[in-house]
């Protein structure tokens, strides 16, 4: 927080992210993987226009395999 | 009956020397209600606490009972809890918000967190130096940027974990 120079590429809230997946990644084994599920983000979003649904676009693009049940 | 009296006062004497090497000047007879939250878990639900310290953005705090209503974003670092009887609890927070209310309550969300215990100062150090080639090599300017907040929140980690 203290060097705000990531204002210009990213929003306070994915700062936030970014805070909390190092926390998760600085802890000890056993713990680390409990953490690391709370990190999963999996959210598609969609534009509507005039009734008509856009493309459903992932925020994060799931790792390939999912491609197939992107509907 | 005189040695119930003479009881009491040794036990009063020895409670007054016992909290003076915290506060130094007076018996602590104020709470604040403490709530400390995360997304996932309520680790604090509006309990009487005697002092809670923050690393806020503008500097350390330390909150005491009826404090100034104050709202302060907090920067990567530790939240200390200390309860009656010299017993405190840190834990590390990733960042979020402290909240003091006029009504005596204290209200802190966060993203994160940890009990101080939790961490490992290898995987610490291992991070660190990892952040620091991707600041140090010619990736985009996102990357160095989220490599760079992400060493802010190491160095904090072994501070914390040093202190």
């Amino acid at each position: 927080m203290s060097s705000a120079t990531w204002r210009s590429h990213f929003t306070f809230n994915r700062y936030s992210q970014i805070c909390a997946r190092a926390l998760r990644q600085s802890l000890k084994e056993s713990e680390r993987v409990k953490a690391e599920k709370r990190g999963l983000t999996a959210l598609r979003y969609q534009h509507w226009e005039n009734g008509q649904g856009g493309e459903q676009v992932y925020l994060v693009p799931p790792e390939g395999k999912a491609a197939a049940g992107a509907k | 009956m005189s040695s119930l009296r003479l009881l009491s006062s040794a036990a009063r004497r020895a409670s007054l020397a016992a909290s003076s090497g915290r506060r130094g000047y007076a018996e602590v007879a104020d709470k604040i209600k403490l709530s400390l939250a995360l997304p996932h878990e309520s680790l604090f639900s509006s309990a009487d606490v005697v002092q809670v310290n923050i690393a806020a953005a503008t500097g350390d705090m330390g909150i005491l009972a009826n404090h100034v209503p104050t709202i302060e974003p907090l920067r990567p670092g530790l939240v200390e809890v200390i309860d009656s009887g010299n017993s405190s609890k840190k834990w590390f927070v990733s960042g979020g918000f402290a909240t003091v209310h006029p009504s005596n309550k204290l209200t802190i969300n966060v993203v994160e967190a940890a009990p101080i215990e939790d961490f490992s100062a290898e995987a610490v150090r291992a991070n660190l130096q990892e952040a620091q080639r991707v600041i140090a090599g010619n990736g985009s300017e996102e990357d160095k940027a989220e490599a760079r907040i992400e060493a802010e929140v190491y160095e904090a980690i072994q501070s914390a974990l040093s202190k």
